[in-house]
């Protein structure tokens, strides 16, 4: 709660636009290390295809935008039917095949970077490696009343109310009866079976869940930077993406979030030259992992709970006496 | 007749693990299943609950085949399996692993509230699957174990915590599958209160054990196992002198 009160207060003080700038990548991206959460941090599936999934959704929305004359709105949700029906196809390959863990990852892999090589090989569609210039903006309302979002501020807000609904989509999931059946899937897949757990069924459902999220932010990445090429489905996206969520914390909702702000916001942090940055940014990431295994997100929960309870405790006794 | 096998056979390649076995589950009551190892039992459960498929032959459950399930699906319909080595979530509390094992009995009680409740799960039906963990945890004498997790419990206790997991699931037909192997002597005697306990609350039991005294102790209705194939079927004491089971156990010459 702190966080949203925070973020929504932040154009009131820092006016910089650089500053925001940092700011809406991290709420985008976010969104992304959200989505990866779902099905690593929570269902334990190392998917690579949360790339794919984000930078499908940006070409078919602006060629949604283009070629049928929708609106943003209108493009996104093209995108994200083709982002579910991919997501549906490709998972029930895999988890019809039981591939589990690396073999998992190596497979949806293969399928991201087909992906990626039909999208630089379709020249006539998507200008191949030379990529697309975006120059619509989304818009709200309908009509006279519609409302351009062109402006730093504008969009950081739009990108915050995404990342809130992303947030609250996660956080939904996570403390309903499908949230349970993941965490039984992630933690023991055999046992989750025999308990009544059908493993297909929410593997594919967590499956689509992260990629529909993932669609959702490549369509706002595309159109914030105004730019679509074919590395948003490169495997190194992909790799960006789990360190996010590895350094923020797997399974807690707003750690991704967390790591997605370290990772892009870090290298603008560090004013150092540019080599030397590069080192002192891999070095920050390793000693992460290392010391806090739990990520940033996790450990900070880690230390508030303890402070919760003994403030309890403390409570509970002076009562007492 | 709640449960009947018909003419199970199973094959792994040239090996028949499990041979044209026919018997019956008759409500409320617990099955022993005896053999020495290499018998074909741990085959015969997993067999019943779809985790293999069947060769041959048909099971059925309240007079319906149930052959080719999947596993979740015949957990739902009643039959639930618990592992040998048991298969716990080790980092949660004895509390929340059993909690995760009422998925079945929540979405049972979420009905047509599961999409609405999608966002949260009502407090009022939280509050009854909390009250229901504890008195599975309670039956199981877990209760003094409810918070810590699962990789601080002694192996009686794990095994015991498995049988509690499959009691969340609410099951008509509970498979033990070599609930006592492991355990002291005292954790056995535990074991067959907390069994019997649940059998007096209408719980069918099939038990596989290679512990005779236990399983002869608790059983109603016995079946003998060599190499997959059935050699005896009666009542426990009868099954345990017949000849063909001593030798089975023992060698031809104490038959």
């Amino acid at each position: 709660m702190l966080f949203w009160i925070l973020c929504l207060a932040v154009p009131l003080v820092v006016k910089a636009e650089f500053i925001l700038t940092i700011f809406i990548f991290g709420f985008i991206l976010g969104v992304l290390a959200i989505s990866f959460n779902v099905i690593f941090g929570y269902a334990g599936q190392l998917s690579m295809f949360n790339a794919a999934a984000f930078g499908i959704s940006a070409y078919a929305t602006f060629l949604s935008m283009e070629r049928l004359h929708v609106s943003f709105w209108g493009g996104l949700v093209i995108a994200l039917v083709l982002v579910a029906i991919l997501s549906v196809i490709i998972g029930a390959i895999c988890f019809k095949f039981q591939l589990k863990a690396f073999y998992f990852a190596l497979v949806t892999m293969a399928f991201a970077e087909l992906a990626r090589l039909v999208i630089m090989n379709w020249g006539s569609l998507t200008k191949g490696t030379l990529g697309i210039l975006v120059l619509q903006k989304p818009t709200l309302g309908f009509g006279d009343m519609a409302i351009k979002i062109d402006s730093t501020l504008g969009w950081y807000y739009f990108s915050l109310a995404a990342l809130f609904l992303s947030a609250l989509v996660c956080r939904g999931i996570v403390k309903s009866w499908i949230g349970r059946a993941f965490e039984a899937i992630r933690l023991n897949e055999d046992l989750a079976q025999t308990l009544g757990i059908d493993i297909f069924r929410y593997k594919l459902l967590a499956f689509t869940i992260a990629n529909l999220l993932a669609g959702v932010a490549g369509a706002l990445f595309a159109f914030y930077t105004g730019y679509i090429e074919p590395s948003y489905l490169s495997t190194t996206q992909s790799l960006d993406v789990i360190a996010m969520v590895l350094i923020g914390g797997a399974g807690t909702v707003l750690g991704p979030v967390f790591g997605a702000f370290i990772l892009t916001g870090l290298p603008h942090v560090i004013e150092l030259s540019a080599e030397i940055r590069s080192i002192a940014f891999g070095t920050i990431l390793i000693l992460t992992i290392l010391l806090l295994p739990r990520g940033v997100g996790g450990s900070l929960k880690m230390l508030t709970i303890p402070w919760w309870k003994r403030l309890r405790e403390r409570r509970a006794a002076g009562r007492a006496a | 007749m709640l449960f009947e096998a018909q003419g199970v056979t199973k094959r792994f390649g040239g090996l028949t693990a499990v041979s044209n076995l026919s018997f019956g589950i008759e409500k409320g009551e617990i099955l022993g299943i005896f053999g020495p190892n290499g018998s074909g039992k741990t085959t015969l459960l997993s067999l019943i609950s779809g985790m293999l498929p069947l060769t041959s032959g048909t099971f059925k459950w309240k007079g319906e085949e149930i052959v080719g399930q999947k596993p979740h699906r015949i957990a739902a319909m009643g039959i639930v399996k618990t592992f040998q080595n048991p298969q716990l979530f080790s980092e949660l509390s004895a509390f929340e692993n059993t909690a995760i094992a009422g998925h079945l009995t929540l979405k049972r009680r979420l009905g047509s509230r599961r999409l609405t409740g999608f966002f949260r799960i009502d407090r009022s039906i939280e509050v009854e699957l909390a009250a229901q963990v504890d008195r599975v945890l309670k039956l199981c004498r877990l209760d003094a174990v409810r918070d810590q997790p699962a990789s601080a419990l002694s192996y009686g206790q794990e095994k015991m915590l498995g049988v509690a997991m499959g009691l969340m699931c609410e099951p008509e037909l509970l498979l033990l599958d070599e609930p006592a192997s492991g355990l002291g002597s005292e954790e056995i005697a535990n074991l067959e209160a907390v069994l019997r306990d649940l059998r007096t609350r209408g719980v069918t039991l099939c038990i596989i054990d290679h512990k005779v005294g236990f399983l002869g102790r608790l059983s109603d209705q016995a079946l003998a196992l060599r190499n997959g194939q059935l050699i005896a079927i009666g009542k426990p004491d009868e099954v345990l002198n017949h000849p063909d089971v001593i030798e089975a156990y023992l060698g031809r010459r104490h038959a």
